[in-house]
């Protein structure tokens, strides 16, 4: 069975589980204050950004803090509860299919999702943009492709994050545990990005990547700057073995 | 009685630790905080109380919520899991019951967080700070305004857990709440009112009014959302 | 007299009607076996007996009380086994069935005596969600025998047990109503099964009631109208072959 027909079937799987609609509200609750507040973003000239620098920044940056980490929580326990309920991760262990494809599937389904989420992202952002632009009479839109560039740069940077979350999911049996340390794990990325240890601690790196972007685009501000080593081969590291650690455990639960 | 019952329920879940668990991480905040860098607080001309929680109160109490709404989830994921909910349908109890039951079951284990949380900061004040005669009534004062603003947080948390089935759909909502709790500005009165955004309140920045002005509307939420989910319990069996 | 009336008892989902005025007479201390096939409407017509969902149109009396005004008065006398499992898994069997017990206010020795008739003593300790089908079936029994109740609503209980379990649950079906003065009111999809348990029966077919009576009653009319009669089943099937053909072919 190849590789992509699985995760075809890992995404049917999830077919009317109300995920998008969940998506689409978070996207939706994440602008709305960024256009309520638009006139905010003429009054940062102490950190000397431009204004429609400061609306997208200011809103990416609120998405990477908290929603996004969460609602991929949220993602790896309805992929958990779609195969309990109804145990049908034992017929999947009892079909001719390995079990580390298996695993795999699934985790290229989460991170599929952290692009839709991002893609929804962009979308929503364009939208308010028009919005809060003809609110205050200025045009907040910026070109496509620095965006692209920019948000393509925080999913990239959210797979380690999503690993980890993903080997919670897997070896942690009791849900409580699992989506209570992946949303806490959350809460202190605010206070790491600070530190000079941002690289050991997946789950800020998208608000790193963020913050330091911000900081090149307010010419008063000085926020750490992306530096590759060491940052990208721990990063790759921690995403290995999270990953190889997940392949292993996955189905033992079941088939102990 | 139906508190006993509920907290049976939960045996095995790991609920209680984990209440455990986030109470101890969330009252180490302060305290790492302190170690690392003390010296930015010490010198600040306040009471210690009120110094600690400026600093540490909105990831204590971000902490606090999300825990609600995992906990609340977890509860009614038992009921749905395997059906049992079906049974207790078929008992002589009413789905209320078993909604305060529960209810009564999340606000201990709330008393129980903001309990080992309010033992830091009052641990903290001693060993960092000169220790002034009304600190043990400032912390006594600062934990039940605590508690009584985390009340509608609880209600609405379970009130949203015990509408679906599904515990990613109930669990998805909440993290939704808590994410736009996170987004309003803590100055506007009327916006802070949004049940999950209360508990990031604090007694010290807030005069006499308006602290009273937040405990009534704690209270006042907490009634309507418990009367709200009677109604919606109503309804729904009506559907079924 | 009768402990369970029905009086045109319906229940449609919108264009679809599950259960179409029926009238049923269940008298007390007797086995009353509802019999239909598959989707003929038998678990819609026990839900509406316990509350669990509300009937669109006519009315029924459970011992001389009705919903919603008398639930949990009803629900009290009421011992129900529908559709298994319904149970916390995070629980052992015997935590299972002590929440019941407390909720319906029983002494603590119900639990073991439950636990005892449907045979699950030795597993009593083992996690629910570990139980085998046979025994999440029995433990959903001992759910509705435990203390006792007056009257029994029974889902197809001997759905997923071994031969052997069948004949056991069977024989205690048989025996409740002398034993525990119980009135039981019991659904199949085989006739031969009901035909050990019950003393009345009635059949349902497409939400409608094609029959109510005694077998012997039955036999004698089926026999009238020339359907087979020395093999039950072949009655069974004969009359829901004529009531599909009757409907215009719709099966």
């Amino acid at each position: 069975m190849s590789f992509l027909f699985l995760v075809g079937v890992e995404l049917k799987k999830i077919r009317r589980s109300k995920i998008f609609l969940i998506l689409v509200l978070a996207t939706v609750i994440l602008w709305i204050p960024s256009v309520l507040n638009a006139d905010l973003n003429f009054g940062m000239q102490a950190e000397g950004i431009s204004p429609e620098n400061n609306f997208f920044i200011q809103g990416f940056m609120a998405m990477a803090w908290f929603i996004f980490p969460a609602t991929m929580v949220v993602i790896t326990v309805l992929q958990n509860q779609t195969e309990r309920a109804g145990h049908g991760i034992l017929k999947m262990l009892a079909l001719p299919v390995s079990t580390a494809k298996l695993c795999m599937a699934k985790f290229v389904v989460l991170v599929s999702f952290s692009a839709i989420q991002f893609l929804m992202s962009i979308g929503m952002y364009y939208v308010s943009a028009t919005i809060a632009g003809s609110m205050q009479n200025y045009n907040f839109i910026l070109p496509p492709l620095f965006i692209f560039k920019e948000v393509g740069m925080m999913w990239i940077s959210s797979i380690p994050m999503l690993s980890l979350f993903w080997l919670l999911a897997v070896c942690i049996q009791a849900p409580v545990f699992s989506i209570g340390i992946g949303l806490a794990s959350v809460v202190p990325s605010v206070l790491i990005i600070n530190t000079k240890v941002y690289f050991a601690y997946p789950m800020a790196y998208p608000f790193f990547v963020i913050t330091s972007e911000y900081g090149k685009l307010a010419t008063n501000l000085n926020t750490a700057q992306v530096e590759l080593i060491p940052w990208l081969p721990v990063a790759a590291l921690i995403t290995v073995v999270c990953l190889m650690i997940s392949c292993i455990r996955f189905g033992q639960a079941e088939r102990r | 009685m139906s508190f006993g019952l509920e907290l049976r329920k939960v045996k095995r879940t790991g609920f209680l630790p984990a209440f455990l668990g986030g109470g101890i991480l969330a009252a180490a905040v302060p305290v790492l905080n302190m170690a690392f860098r003390s010296e930015i607080y010490v010198g600040i001309n306040a009471a210690p109380v009120n110094i600690l929680l400026n600093a540490n109160w909105q990831i204590m109490s971000m902490f606090n919520i999300l825990l609600v709404v995992v906990g609340a989830c977890i509860m009614y994921n038992t009921e749905y899991a395997e059906g049992a909910i079906q049974k207790m349908c078929t008992l002589p109890t009413k789905e209320s019951t078993m909604f305060f039951g529960k209810i009564a079951v999340l606000i201990a284990v709330s008393i129980l967080l903001l309990l080992i949380e309010t033992i830091s900061v009052f641990g903290c004040s001693v060993h960092w700070f000169e220790v002034s005669a009304d600190l043990y009534m400032e912390t006594l004062k600062s934990f039940g305004f605590f508690l009584l603003l985390m009340l509608p947080t609880v209600f609405c948390a379970l009130l949203i857990a015990s509408l679906s089935k599904n515990m990613w759909i109930g669990l998805g909502i909440g993290v939704m709440c808590v994410f736009a709790a996170t987004m309003i500005p803590s100055q506007n009165f009327v916006l802070t009112l949004f049940p999950f955004a209360l508990p990031f309140q604090t007694l010290e920045n807030h005069t006499a009014d308006v602290i009273r002005n937040y405990a009534a509307a704690g209270a006042v939420e907490t009634v309507l959302i418990a009367l709200l989910e009677i109604m919606i319990l109503k309804v729904r069996r009506s559907f079924e | 007299m009768n402990i369970i009336e029905t009086q045109n008892l319906t229940k449609s989902y919108g264009k679809f009607t599950a259960v179409s005025e029926i009238n049923l007479h269940v008298p007390k201390g007797t086995v009353y076996g509802f019999l239909g096939p598959n989707g003929a409407g038998k678990s819609t017509a026990m839900k509406m007996f316990l509350g669990l969902t509300k009937p669109t149109g006519g009315a029924f009396v459970i011992n001389g009380k009705q919903f919603p005004g008398d639930r949990v008065q009803i629900l009290k006398e009421v011992g129900s086994f529908i559709e298994a499992p319904a149970f916390y898994g995070n629980l052992t069997g015997e935590e299972n069935l002590d929440i019941i017990r407390r909720i319906l206010g029983l002494p603590k020795s119900s639990v073991s005596e439950a636990l005892e008739i449907v045979g699950l003593t030795q597993y009593r300790k083992r996690l629910a969600k570990k139980y085998s089908l046979g025994m999440k079936q029995r433990l959903g029994l001992a759910g509705a025998l435990i203390g006792k109740p007056p009257i029994l609503i029974l889902d197809e209980p001997t759905n997923g047990l071994d031969p052997v379990g069948i004949h056991e649950i069977r024989a205690l079906i048989r025996s409740l109503p002398q034993q525990f003065e119980c009135t039981v009111f019991v659904s199949s999809h085989l006739l031969s099964e009901i035909e050990l348990m019950a003393d009345n029966i009635g059949i349902l077919n497409h939400g409608r009631l094609l029959f109510e009576g005694t077998l012997d009653t039955l036999k004698s009319s089926a026999a009238s109208m020339g359907y087979p009669t020395d093999n039950l089943e072949d009655t069974f099937f004969a009359l829901i072959d004529a009531d599909n053909r009757q409907r215009g072919g719709v099966r």
